[in-house]
């Protein structure tokens, strides 16, 4: 038996040799200075279209834009955050991005190891286990007002509802959150705030389904939603909210993504609240070329572009549109402001 | 056979890279370097990424024992995820109950409350599989969904979920760590890193030992002769004596309880409580293929968990440094898997001239045969030697 393993090591050890020997043709010299910018996505991969695929999109345009190296991990499970980021600052990137606040703990943990490496976390910050904020002067949270994108869509539902172009037209409209968490709150707080702007006479129904991944809980929510009369429903879960368009389209309803452009996930989708994390990655990125790198909160808004919303599967009357311009330019120059706590 | 398999997947590997249009050799020098710290070119720590893989390795060891040991007995645990999973819950569960416990009494309770679980776990299989005859291939892997979904209650919205909303539950008492080989401290400089980025910890003491029990308890107990008695052949057992009822049942016992050990350590190793990426966890999963891959004895076990854990750890180094994909990583161990599975090198080995020609050579075994039978252990591969 033992001279089997001795004989499985050497000829690995020789494979070993051999990999070293060709590998040395990769790796150059580098001119100048190239900024290195280092992505870490969560699990979902670059090909969830959405969080992920989007920082990519903004790394993409940098590199067309600045002279820089950027490079992509994929965190294949959770137990890849740390090594992936470590891995990057260890390398001395300049800039070091984590997708999503699954990796607060980890963007935490690594930022107090390597203090001169600058990192950025879409929708989060460098955390302890208990999720409090280190606040490292390294570490800089891209936060979005998503209160701006969810009013837009509410405008749309509100003026849908008051000019009875929805499918039931009882003046019930829905949300469906993940999790009670200031993220979600946020998007309804301004989808419940303009939409009774519009219809002063509107129902909000707002409705948490626990999760962010299982579309049958999100499913069953946005039924008892629509069955007791919503005929607009607002996915506010992620993964799990595919279950509210679905449901929306078999119910006949319509529905509203969140995030990304969610047109292509069903029919029944008439808008989607977007949160730009390409724009917020691309400007995290600027900023380091630029020298102007500063820890703590970036916010992205309808103001500077980082936030808004798109117009999906629906022939949008003349009407609503102008109102939609009228608002998003009201909000851009401040004279309307989104709540961001869900209002009464 | 296993080194062929090896090296089948790399070639098949590499075809497949360069099928991309991308270069093998620039891939496997990234998953070199990123697994095993040697031959670096773009500022990687060597150290850090030989930490980073026996992190890996360290759970694929103890849940690779917990497959190899029910195979000798001809039973195929496919539930070592559930039974980790089970381990991680019980020792998470402690760790924050009895959080203001003394390290010296509280690491025992969740490591030896992890292995209760997890025995638990595969008892349940085992107990069906000698009461009833319930195949255990379908009990243990309905019982891996049911710990997934158990942990997903359980910090959804369930008792262990942190108060703050997300889904995860709070940290174990410091009582209930296991403590890092070197100090965490952001400040000490080792091999020009902060001394807290390692983050080998002393399970990996255990997870050796736990190997190392396996095969004492395989080679030089009553228990591992009745075990591997039961795996050749259930009637010669019963005629010798030996309780096949209760030969099975111990089995699962104990091959949970290797699991359950695996998903306490991960916990009071690295994690410090539960999180989401136990949901998608696979470490349960990959132990099938090490303890295959390791022809099921101790030693091929840790080599193999190594292996899996280089090419884990290896697999993001790879993606930066050569633009690779990591999946690359999946695709390899697949093709290890396959290769071992299809068993077809060896009757392609035995088709060659010069070897012994096809009537005398032993009908090609299927692995899992293989796996049961001391003889599988010689090179039955090269008859040629003889």
């Amino acid at each position: 038996m033992a001279h089997k393993h001795f004989r499985f090591l050497g000829v690995v050890a020789a494979a070993m040799v051999l990999t070293i020997a060709c590998g040395g043709t990769s790796g150059g010299g580098t001119p100048t200075k190239t900024y290195k910018i280092g992505l870490v996505t969560d699990i979902g991969g670059l090909n969830d279209k959405s969080f992920n695929h989007l920082a990519d999109l903004g790394l993409e345009k940098a590199k067309t834009d600045f002279k820089i190296q950027g490079d992509v991990k994929e965190s294949k499970s959770g137990d890849d955050y740390i090594p992936n980021l470590t891995d990057f600052a260890t390398k001395k990137y300049d800039l070091v991005i984590g997708v999503g606040f699954l990796m607060q703990e980890a963007v935490g943990t690594v930022s107090g190891q390597f203090p001169d490496i600058h990192f950025a976390i879409i929708d989060g910050a460098g955390t302890d286990a208990k999720s409090n904020d280190l606040k490292h002067p390294n570490v800089q949270s891209l936060y979005f007002k998503e209160q701006d994108a969810g009013a837009m869509v509410g405008t749309m539902a509100g003026w849908l509802e008051k000019n009875n172009k929805a499918k039931k037209n009882k003046h019930i409209i829905g949300a469906v959150g993940g999790i009670s968490i200031p993220p979600v709150d946020h998007y309804i707080a301004g989808y419940k705030w303009a939409a009774k702007i519009e219809d002063p006479s509107i129902q909000v129904k707002i409705g948490y389904s626990n999760n962010f991944t299982d579309p049958a809980k999100c499913k069953g929510v946005a039924k008892s939603q629509i069955d007791a009369g919503a005929d607009i429903v607002f996915q506010v879960a992620g993964g799990c909210g595919l279950g509210v368009l679905q449901q929306a389209g078999q119910s006949g309803v319509y529905s509203i993504g969140v995030d990304a452009d969610q047109k292509d996930a069903d029919p029944s989708v008439i808008a989607s609240a977007l949160k730009k994390v390409d724009v917020a990655t691309y400007t995290a990125i600027k900023n380091v070329v630029n020298n102007q790198f500063q820890g703590g909160a970036l916010t992205f808004s309808i103001a500077n572009e980082g936030a808004g919303y798109a117009i999906d599967n629906l022939d949008v009357p003349a009407e609503l549109k102008a109102e939609l311009d009228k608002v998003l330019g009201q909000i851009k120059s401040g004279a309307l402001t989104p709540p961001a706590d869900i209002p009464a | 056979m296993p080194l062929g398999s090896v090296v089948f997947a790399f070639a098949v590997g590499a075809l497949i890279v360069g099928a991309t249009g991308a270069n093998p050799f620039s891939a496997y020098a990234g998953l070199l370097c990123g697994g095993l710290g040697i031959g670096c070119t773009q500022g990687e720590n060597p150290a850090l990424e030989i930490s980073n893989t026996i992190v890996f390795a360290i759970p694929l060891i103890t849940t690779g024992v917990a497959v190899a040991l029910p195979f000798r007995a001809g039973l195929f645990n496919i539930g070592a995820e559930g039974q980790l999973l089970a381990g991680s819950i019980a020792c998470t569960a402690i760790g924050i109950k009895f959080n203001t416990l003394p390290a010296p009494i509280l690491l025992p309770m969740v490591l030896l409350g992890g292995m209760a679980a997890g025995a638990l776990w595969a008892g349940i299989p085992g107990v069906l599989k000698a009461t009833v005859g319930a195949h255990e291939v379908v009990t243990t892997i309905m019982l891996n969904y049911v710990a997934q979904w158990l942990i997903r209650y359980l910090i959804i919205g369930g008792p262990l979920q942190a108060p703050g909303g997300f889904s995860a539950s709070s940290p174990i008492g410091p009582g209930a760590r296991l403590a890092t080989l070197l100090p965490h401290d952001n400040s000490l400089i080792i091999f020009g890193l902060p001394s807290s980025v390692y983050r080998v910890h002393t399970g990996i003491f255990i997870a050796l030992v736990a190997a190392g029990v396996f095969a004492f308890l395989l080679w030089r107990t009553t228990l591992g002769y009745e075990i591997r008695a039961v795996g050749q052949s259930q009637r010669a057992a019963r005629y010798a004596g030996v309780s096949v009822r209760r030969t099975i049942i111990v089995t699962m016992l104990i091959a949970g309880a290797f699991s359950g050990l695996a998903g306490a350590i991960q916990i009071a190793g690295v994690d410090h409580g539960l999180t989401d990426k136990y949901f998608s966890d696979t470490t349960g999963f990959d132990a099938i293929a090490v303890a295959l891959l390791g022809l099921g004895s101790a030693v091929g076990i840790v080599l193999a968990s190594v292996l899996f854990g280089a090419l884990h750890a290896g697999g993001a180094v790879m993606q930066s440094d050569a633009g690779i994909s990591s999946s690359l990583v999946g695709v390899l161990q697949a093709l290890i898997l396959f290769s071992i599975a299809a068993n077809f090198l060896s009757a392609i080995w035995r088709r060659l001239p010069g070897t012994r020609s096809a009537p005398h050579a032993p009908p090609p075994a299927t692995p899992a045969a293989g796996l049961m039978t001391e003889a599988a252990a010689a090179p039955t591969e090269s008859p040629s030697s003889a």
